[in-house]
């Protein structure tokens, strides 16, 4: 561990010797192993071996980024990086990186999980709690996926630092029929209560459920949000609270900071805590993470930011740091008052949905998308499941739809699915009001 | 590139108890420079090199790969791929569809290096751009411009003798612009990206079009008038006929989606064995051939053989409207119980090789575009596209337009503000009643995979015109 610190720290005296003005090097070692499975058998098992050097430094306010590999011609790949500054363009908007010593938490990271002899039996578990659902036609396919990353961080404005992160992740997708689907996602960043068979389950229920589904009709519905489908929506104005996204006009929450976005009900933090998948006690220039509540009780705080980013607001690092711009690291929405059954029994016609992929929008700065629901999709009449539904789109807007939350349940899962579900977050059944549905003519 | 450590691996594998073993490094040297409202963000340059091993033993697959050149990670990758592939215990085995062994090397040329092109000029020419598009007298308050350089080497060896080098340039550019007019804003994205060398910048004219999009979206805001929702004839622009081509042709036309390989990520297919729709059935009007072709020459999509080493081919996926030829890799055709056609892809050594497309698109008719809308009484002409999606099974869609018109008796009349198509792939293929005479391509990064592989294609294709269709 010292090693790989010392090796990390020594790129950064080698570029401030060549004449860098400010260096962060930041090497990862890290474990990744994939299990992808379909038609209920295991398709194939990945392993990847990364050791990497991530190396950023400014020269009078000129940024250029390299990587290096296993300390490999490390004096060589600094004087290529040195001479492109020279020639690059100064970025007015540099504002330095993090300056300063800090103390950070200690890692929880599960070490297990590196070391996991066979992953596919997971895959077996939670096919197998599928089947119990669905029956012997069943038909299931995902992923297990792990991730172990020893990080080393040294900066030349102070912070240094190690880190371990890991993460466990389990995606199935049932099918009972074959437009009848469910999904689940077991995510966490330790083995201690990890249980792929809930994930299965929760995918073999929903796939029952959606048995022989009809067209559903456009309009506008009442839509309570499974925890799956609602990280997907939560990713949306996630992205969009990066001061990244403000800057280019990409976001809805442009001049909004202080105003009110949503109901007093909603609460929105970013927080890489300790039992998420993008668990982390410091940023990419080395600044301690924490929870930031991006929107209040309804109105919007802060966005997210890195020291450029900030300096350019008026305002500090929240600890977001990416290479380039600030990132999202785990989006929380503060558990609500109500059972999943009471919103439920609060839907006098509307619709229950699980799962969504393919968003896109017409325009970022106004908040015009659409997004395909899938797995399941249900009409609810008078709090009951009435019938199974199939072939809408959900066409509206992002912050109306903020905007247009009406409960919130207790119960929040920990929610992470391919480039859909994502960034990960904590997301609770959601009812929103008003939701507009389309479908094909 | 070490080919004499791939080799080693190679034999490494071949002593264990293998069905089936290949190895496939890739060094790539990657420049991505990235502006934001006309100033360098930061200059990101580095090298990625690495090996990869996918080994078939007791009829599972095991796959790993590194970043670290050494004969020690080279036996412990192949260790690990193998003990995988024995772990998958699988009822039903895997194998591949047979191919003959290859021995091949192929390259692209440029005819600008952009070796040559020093890092200061590469960085100019998007600052030029940038000054260019936002200097052309419309109110354009944020821009994104992204440059992204990839020489790619890469060495394939399997066991069944292929041994195959290749070197790759390619170049991509990406710009989103944001216009604000009367207090309302439209925004605009082009990607550009071809396989060459720096004389792509000629070829683009990206300052050209970024002007010409800023001031249709000025258009949008200022002049154009809603759509009347009904039936009516569409055109579209060889930008959304491309689009269409690629979600709704290519796309459910991969054998791996329709064997259920990616069922929990990009999904499956409307067509599958018991299904109305399979091979020979019809989904589209005789006027509608749409082919994928990686032999395009300098297109972003190219290859000559793909990562399993199978030569790359034209693909006729719908044939005058009738349901043709699926995508496949080795794995999906033996399932199939047919040959591979080379559509086998992988954007790293990090990364499987799945089924892709690599250029799909329409091809051309015998009518000019402008004998498209002489005939055409009431309608849209939707030449470009901002949202669009299309649901896991391939089949619902939507369309929305960023430049459109109405045509009213064969002409072209007012612009019309995002003029909605939501509809399914057969209704969208049987209307067409004819095609223009000119193909035209664009640049787009293609995206499936888990972990996600974000592959360079082109979509294109002619104009098309669909009778009597629902615009909203």
């Amino acid at each position: 561990m010292t090693d790989m610190l010392n090796k990390t720290q020594e790129i950064v005296k080698k570029a401030k010797k060549l004449g860098a003005d400010e260096v962060i090097a930041k090497t990862t070692l890290g474990k990744y192993r994939q299990v992808r499975f379909s038609n209920n058998q295991v398709d194939i098992t990945v392993a990847w071996n990364d050791y990497v050097t991530d190396v950023a430094l400014a020269w009078k306010k000129r940024l250029v980024a390299t990587q290096i590999h296993n300390f490999v011609d490390v004096e060589k790949n600094l004087k290529q990086l040195l001479k492109l500054a020279k020639v690059s363009k100064e970025n007015p908007t540099f504002g330095g990186f993090a300056k300063g010593t800090f103390r950070y938490a200690r890692s929880k990271a599960d070490r297990k999980i590196m070391e996991l002899e066979n992953p596919t039996e997971f895959v077996f578990q939670a096919v197998e709690a599928a089947r119990k659902e669905v029956g012997s036609k069943i038909d299931s396919g995902g992923i297990l996926f792990t991730k172990f990353e020893n990080v080393y961080l040294s900066s030349s404005e102070g912070p240094t630092g190690t880190d371990t992160r890991s993460a466990i992740e389990l995606s199935i997708r049932a099918f009972a029929e074959r437009e009848a689907s469910g999904h689940g996602v077991e995510c966490s960043s330790t083995l201690k209560g990890f249980k792929p068979s809930r994930a299965g389950t929760k995918a073999g229920e929903i796939a029952v459920m959606a048995k022989k589904p009809k067209i559903g009709e456009e309009g506008a519905y009442d839509v309570i949000f499974d925890p799956l489908i609602f990280g997907s929506i939560v990713g949306i104005w996630a992205s969009m609270v990066s001061a990244y996204s403000i800057m280019t006009q990409m976001s809805v929450f442009v001049n909004k900071l202080g105003k009110k976005v949503a109901p007093k009900i909603v609460t929105l933090k970013d927080n890489p805590a300790p039992y998420s998948m993008s668990n982390r006690v410091f940023d990419d220039e080395g600044v301690p993470t924490k929870e930031n509540v991006v929107i209040n009780h309804g109105v919007l705080k802060t966005y997210l930011h890195n020291t450029s980013t900030a300096k350019i607001f008026k305002t500090k690092t929240t600890g977001n740091a990416g290479l380039v711009a600030p990132g999202v690291w785990n989006m929380e929405i503060d558990a609500g008052e109500m059972d999943k059954d009471e919103l439920f029994a609060d839907t006098k016609r509307g619709l229950y949905l699980t799962n969504t992929w393919y968003t896109r929008f017409q325009n970022y700065a106004k908040g015009d998308f659409s997004t395909i629901p899938r797995d399941g999709i249900f009409l609810v009449e008078k709090g009951e499941i009435k019938q199974s539904l199939k072939d809408l789109r959900l066409s509206d807007n992002a912050l109306t739809m903020l905007g247009n939350i009406a409960g919130i349940s207790k119960e929040r899962q920990h929610v992470h699915w391919w480039g859909e579900a994502d960034p990960p977050s904590l997301s609770p059944y959601v009812l929103m009001k008003n939701v507009h549905m389309t479908k094909s003519r | 590139m070490d080919e004499d450590l791939i080799d080693y691996t190679l034999e490494y594998a071949e002593n264990k108890k293998i069905e089936y073993a290949e190895v496939r490094g890739q060094t790539q040297t990657a420049d991505r420079i990235v502006l934001r409202n006309g100033n360098l963000e930061a200059y990101v340059s580095a090298v990625d090199t690495g090996f990869c091993v996918r080994i078939m033993a007791n009829g599972g697959i095991g796959f790993a790969s590194t970043n670290l050149w050494s004969k020690t990670e080279a036996k412990q990758i192949v260790d690990l791929a193998f003990k995988y592939a024995n772990r998958a215990n699988r009822k039903e085995k895997l194998f591949f569809a047979k191919e003959k062994a290859v021995k091949a090397k192929w390259a692209v040329t440029q005819r600008k290096k952009i070796e040559n092109v020093p890092s200061e000029e590469r960085v100019q020419t998007f600052i030029d751009i940038d000054k260019n598009i936002t200097s052309c007298g419309v109110n354009i308050p944020a821009t994104i411009s992204q440059c992204s350089i990839d020489l790619i080497t890469k060495y394939f060896a399997n066991s069944e003798g292929s041994r195959i080098s290749s070197f790759v340039p390619k170049i991509g550019a990406y710009l989103f612009i944001t216009v604000a007019e009367q207090g309302k804003t439209e925004q605009a994205y082009e990607q550009f990206g071809r396989s060459g060398g720096w004389e792509a910048f000629k070829e683009w004219n990206i300052t050209e079009k970024m002007v010409h999009d800023a001031k249709v979206l000025k258009n949008v805001i200022t002049k154009a008038e809603n759509v009347k929702p009904g039936n009516m004839d569409l055109i579209c622009g060889p930008e959304v006929t491309g689009i269409a081509a690629h979600e709704s042709c290519g796309h459910p036309m991969e054998a791996d989606r329709i064997l259920g390989r990616e069922m929990s990520q990009a999904g499956r297919s409307f067509i599958y064995k018991s299904s109305p729709y399979w091979i020979g059935t019809r989904i589209g009007s005789n006027t509608v051939t749409v082919v994928d072709d990686p032999t395009l020459e300098n297109s972003y999509g190219y290859y000559l053989y793909d990562d399993e080493g199978v030569k790359a081919r034209r693909r006729f996926l719908y044939k005058e409207g009738i349901i043709n030829e699926f995508l496949q890799n080795r794995e999906s055709a033996a399932k199939m119980d047919t040959s591979s056609n080379g559509s086998s892809r992988s954007i790293n050594y990090d990364r499987e090789a799945i089924v892709r497309m690599a250029n799909t698109f329409v091809l051309p008719g015998k009518l000019s575009e402008e004998e498209l809308i002489e005939d055409v009484k009431h309608g849209v002409y939707m030449k470009s596209f901002t949202e669009w999606n299309i649901d896991d099974k391939r089949f619902n869609q939507r369309y929305i337009g960023r430049e459109a018109y109405l045509v009213e008796k064969g002409e072209l009349k007012n612009p019309v503000a995002r003029p909605i198509i939501e509809t399914t792939t057969e209704k969208f293929w049987t209307s067409v009643d004819a095609v223009s005479k000119e193909v035209k391509f664009d640049a787009a990064t293609c995206g499936k995979g888990d972990p996600s592989q974000g592959a360079p294609v082109y979509t294109g294709g002619p104009c098309l015109r669909l009778r009597g269709v629902f615009v909203k």
